[in-house]
């Protein structure tokens, strides 16, 4: 039963499409944003994965199933969205944070501080 | 002939069929979808009311409006984009029914706005009678 139970979930898994998520990327002198639209995507359901350089950026929406009723007209449908980053070699990558808000996926990549703008004092000869 | 001599003289001919293969109404949507114009919905039915699932990602719940006038639902937001410029969508649907605006249910959660709304009741069915000739 456990076994048959696994089988669907796998089954259901291959079965989603996988597209690639609406995002933008932002950039000023400190890092760069990235915002990564991921409607109907929960938390728990988002895997950011760092390998060497790449950042890719795995999701599963959920689409609400409602007892009851019959579905009438269906335009979204139970995807994996992924995308994936290959980050400059001045992105502190230790120090990336996610939130996650409003279904959109926001990441923050700041840049090291040797290639952050700064002003050169000019002292006077 | 004539037919004919558009084909080889159009030169969007391929754009044509290319369109004639795709049904419209899908592409459309899909288009306007990507643009954050039109938000993609599921809707669900049944003898009491409605559900309807909408994809809102990036919008502020507060600055969702849905509402209910008659048989015509409208979702309308506000959706802002990088540098602070917002881009407003808004999409009605027309339904076979009648709804009540008094007791709709919106909740948002991770992006997907989900509403709740009943049928209108003490809608009088009438029989009518038949005459005979």
């Amino acid at each position: 039963m456990n076994l048959m139970k696994k089988q669907e979930q796998d089954v259901q898994k291959i079965n989603r499409v996988e597209v690639t998520p609406q995002t933008r990327i932002d950039e000023n002198g400190e890092a760069f944003t990235l915002t990564v639209e991921l409607p109907g995507v929960s938390e728990k359901d988002i895997a950011l994965t760092l390998e060497n350089r790449t950042l890719t950026i795995t999701a599963e929406n959920t689409v609400e199933v409602f007892k009851d009723y019959t579905l009438t007209l269906t335009e979204i449908p139970e995807v994996r969205y992924r995308t994936a980053f290959e980050l400059p070699e001045h992105v502190d990558t230790e120090a990336i944070k996610a939130t996650n808000r409003n279904g959109l996926l926001v990441l923050t990549l700041p840049k090291r501080e040797e290639v952050k703008p700064r002003r050169i004092a000019i002292t006077a000869g | 002939m004539r037919a004919y001599l558009s084909s080889i003289n159009n030169p969007w001919r391929v754009f044509d069929e290319l369109m004639n293969d795709v049904p419209f109404e899908v592409f459309n949507n899909e288009w306007r979808a990507r643009n954050g114009q039109y938000p993609r919905v599921n809707v669900w039915e049944n003898e009491k009311g409605l559900a309807v699932e909408a994809e809102v990602a990036g919008v502020d719940p507060d600055k969702l409006d849905v509402s209910v006038e008659s048989n015509v639902l409208t979702l309308k937001g506000e959706k802002e984009q990088a540098g602070g410029t917002k881009s407003e969508f808004q999409r009605s649907f027309s339904l076979p029914f009648e709804l009540d605006n008094e007791h709709i249910k919106a909740t948002a959660k991770n992006g997907v706005l989900t509403i709740l709304i009943p049928r209108k009741t003490g809608v009088e069915k009438r029989k009518i009678a038949i005459e005979k000739l």
